[in-house]
């Protein structure tokens, strides 16, 4: 096996400041994505507005791309890279759907607290008798 | 604050956590100051309250106002949570004024007698000389037997009344938050091993208990101030309990790229580093979600007010996952890969990351717990802001902003001379810190901590007054 | 509650954060298992066997310590006793240390072991980062003692009027704040000659850490690495 130096290059001296940009902006970007998506969900922005959330996205994979290049990361890093970026890009539709997933279930319950604690209570008793 | 609405004695403790702990963030603050102070003039009390000492304090105060806050959330939300009065209060007032008497003590003798000769007495009872972990060996001991007994309490509580998720949450978490601490307790020669283990403590707790704890107490404000669902916000906690410890525990690796440990630290800690920003986004939409959700139902019942209970505390809760999400998420985000970590490592950067992600993560949501303390301490239904809680958040978070950015610009500085050009040697440090650059950071800087105290002053005239203002529903 | 989703169900996600909350608590200890043999401290047997350690034993100090640049590893290692053919520590090329190099393990451990507890007890981190941790006050004293401030050439040796590099270190600790370093001067700490020579001694063993080349490009002159 060929041992790959993980750090072989030394950072170009007017690259710092673009790693340190696009590295702050892919999470800046990244909370536009997860907030404007989350805000169309929950109907506090109009529909139209969801693209944005999607150029974000874009924007953040572009900035993860530009900052990983600069800082000559190796094949493995470059791969974490690419995982964080999916996993961005998936997060906030999976948190949607469980979310609304949940709602719809507890709907009847939410109208009236005190069924719901009483609910809990048996559950509560239940998993003492389990054991 | 004549009137005292609680009945709970478990709540009552809870204040004298809050009062205590909100003394401390003053200590914290001031003693941040002089620090400051002596970066733009040197030779402010030298050698006879140096750096290190005002350092210490600023570090240790940070830490400790931190934990007597959590504890005493946790104090606070039990009674709600489980339905019955706390076990062994009792206990917990004794302790809370042993660990009082312990960090006077301790805090009296970082300024008074500073440093020790080189031998175990020094590690024993002046002090141990370890980042966060200063205090002296007696304090050690001392800090885990008060915390076990106020696990004793939490579990007691926990397991005669009603055990909720977010009571499960704590038990779990608590319980890891004091056993690593007994990792950071040992003396080595060896200096590798000696960080490898203070990482433990270090790490372990703000990067992954720390988050855990105030994910739960997000969830207990989400159902207390806005009404948000128990089954989902609880849901909620455990999705985020997954991601934090998933990619937290590991992520210890980040700490491990220099310090002697193999290379293989490397990989491990860039992996989950890149991982550790998606709880913190979640978190954020997670707040947002519920909070759109619960307003949304209510407004369609055609009222339009909000849903909000206690508006300083709830600014204070979206603060937290703003603030989380841009001082550990964005500021460790673009400093956590070896290959620039390599350049960063030990500049301002770091400080930079450390004062806007113990702020923006703990500082914010504890400061919202004071205020859900005041208002049911005055009995106040659904609490309004005052001009002065205003501006006390104003003050406190752009002055800490203020001093982010500052030292970030400072800390850019040292990496391009102190590191890329002149590789890390003496001279290259001094060229650093003598960069225009540089100075205006640490000048600006100062500003800041000054306008984040005057922003501090404020909020405790804040949390002392507003529960006598009248505009509040009762 | 009929068709109830998995994805809903909060045992469901209490159980997947406990087994991963498990699972990534039991990699750190394997992991820990691991990393804790490779950084224990060496001994002399090593050093004369020419054993390179991650954390070599304490009879470094009657070594000549470098910090080269290794071609396969793709950063700088520390080299003891001079470079063998493959540019690792060939542990041959001796060094005065207090006018002695035949300083014994015992009689460096103990010196090490006096310097480290010093470094506690003095509240070095405070002020100071060792291997790029603690405060950002003072320089980091990872490999201070490779220092071109403190050489033969150095203002720093100069300025304490001593011939030896450690004469110089001790000489300055014991009374730092009579010597014009810097704006932000040391304060006197009450370091006695015994933990000074101790404090030495494990500055110098610190530099033989293999840090996987932190700091990078160190000791460069200004202007060699990209010509600014």
């Amino acid at each position: 096996m060929v041992e790959e130096a993980l750090i072989l290059q030394d950072i170009h001296i007017d690259d710092f400041l673009t790693i340190f940009v696009s590295a702050g902006l892919v999470l800046v970007f990244g909370g536009f994505y997860v907030g404007i998506y989350t805000a169309v969900k929950a109907e506090l922005l109009k529909p139209w507005i969801m693209p944005f959330a999607y150029i974000a996205w874009l924007c953040t994979a572009y900035c993860l791309y530009l900052m990983g290049s600069l800082m000559h990361v190796n094949d493995f890093t470059a791969k974490t890279l690419v995982v964080a970026g999916l996993s961005l890009l998936l997060i906030p539709h999976a948190v949607y759907y469980m979310l609304r997933r949940v709602h719809e279930e507890n709907e009847y319950i939410h109208e009236e607290n005190e069924e719901y604690v009483h609910e809990e209570n048996e559950q509560h008793v239940q998993a003492k008798n389990e054991h | 604050m004549a009137n005292n609405y609680l009945t709970s004695e478990s709540k009552k403790l809870a204040t004298w956590y809050f009062t205590f702990a909100a003394i401390l963030f003053g200590a914290q603050l001031l003693f941040g100051l002089v620090a400051a102070i002596q970066y733009v003039m040197p030779g402010f009390l030298f050698e006879i309250l140096d750096f290190s000492v005002a350092r210490t304090v600023h570090i240790n105060a940070l830490v400790i106002w931190m934990v007597f806050a959590m504890m005493g959330s946790v104090y606070w939300l039990l009674p709600d949570e489980t339905g019955i009065e706390t076990v062994g209060i009792g206990l917990g007032k004794l302790f809370y004024w042993v660990f009082v008497a312990a960090i006077v003590v301790v805090v009296l003798v970082y300024l008074f007698v500073q440093v020790g000769p080189a031998d175990q007495t020094t590690i024993w009872f002046i002090m141990e000389g370890r980042e966060y972990l200063e205090a002296p060996r007696w304090a050690d001991i001392g800090i885990v037997v008060v915390v076990l007994g106020f696990i004793y309490n939490l579990y007691a509580t926990g397991m005669k009344g009603k055990r909720t998720g977010i009571v499960t949450v704590l038990m779990a978490d608590m319980l890891a938050f004091a056993g690593i601490y007994l990792a950071g307790m040992g003396y080595t020669d060896n200096i590798s091993v000696d960080q490898f283990w203070w990482w433990w403590v270090i790490h372990l707790w703000v990067e992954a208990t720390w988050e855990v704890f105030v994910g739960a107490i997000a969830a207990y404000g989400l159902i207390h101030m806005i009404g948000a669902h128990r089954k989902v916000v609880e849901m909620w906690l455990w999705i985020e309990v997954a991601m934090l410890f998933g990619s937290g525990i590991l992520g210890i690796g980040h700490h491990y790229f220099w310090i002697g440990t193999p290379e293989y630290w490397w990989e491990i800690g860039a992996l989950f580093s890149a991982l550790e920003p998606l709880p913190l986004v979640a978190m954020f939409i997670h707040v947002l979600y519920d909070w759109g959700k619960q307003q949304g139902a209510q407004e369609a019942q055609g009222k339009e007010v909000s849903v909000v209970t206690n508006k300083p505390a709830f600014t204070w809760f979206v603060l937290q996952a703003f603030g989380n999400f841009l001082g550990a998420g964005v500021w460790g985000f673009f400093h956590t890969f070896p290959q620039v970590n390599l350049y960063t490592h030990g500049t301002q950067f770091t400080s930079a990351h450390g004062h806007l992600a113990f702020f923006g993560a703990y500082a914010t949501i504890l400061i919202g717990m004071f205020y859900i303390a005041v208002q049911n301490k005055n009995g106040i239904k659904v609490m309004k802001a005052t001009k002065k809680s205003i501006w006390a958040t104003c003050m406190i978070f752009g002055g800490v902003l203020g001093m982010t950015v500052a030292l970030t610009l400072a800390g850019y500085v040292q990496v391009l001379v102190s590191r890329a050009q002149m590789g890390a040697t003496w001279a290259g440090y001094f060229d650093g810190q003598a960069g225009i650059w540089f100075a205006q950071g640490m000048d600006w800087r100062l500003i800041m901590g000054v306008v984040t105290f005057i922003g501090f002053i404020i909020l405790i005239k804040d949390l002392l007054s507003i529960g006598s203002a009248t505009h509040h529903e009762r | 509650m009929a068709q109830k989703s998995v994805w809903s169900d909060n045992r469901f996600w209490q159980r997947s954060a406990s087994w991963i909350t498990g699972f990534a608590a039991m990699l750190l200890i394997w992991l820990t298992f691991d990393t804790i043999p490779q950084i224990m401290m060496g001994n002399d047997t090593d050093i004369k066997e020419g054993v390179t350690k991650r954390v070599p034993g304490p009879t470094v100090i009657n070594y000549k310590i470098t910090y080269e640049m290794s071609k396969r590893r793709g950063h700088e290692i520390p080299v003891i006793g001079g470079a063998n053919a493959e540019g690792t520590s060939s542990f041959q090329e001796k060094e005065l240390f207090f006018g002695r190099d035949d300083w014994s393990q015992e009689e460096a451990m103990e010196m090490l072991a006096l310097g480290k507890l010093a470094s506690q007890a003095k509240n070095c981190m405070n002020c100071h980062t060792l291997l790029g941790n603690g405060a950002y006050y003072a320089p980091d004293l990872t490999k201070s003692w490779l220092d071109p401030m403190w050489g033969p050439e150095g203002p720093l040796q100069a300025m304490t009027g001593k011939s030896t590099k450690e004469e110089a270190m001790a000489e300055f600790l014991i009374n730092p704040s009579q010597y014009p370093t810097h704006a932000r001067m040391m304060p006197k700490l009450g370091i006695t000659a015994a933990e000074a020579k101790g404090l030495v001694a494990f500055l110098k063993h610190m530099s033989t850490i293999d840090t996987n080349g932190f700091p990078r490009n160190f000791g460069k002159i200004k202007g060699a690495v990209h010509g600014k």
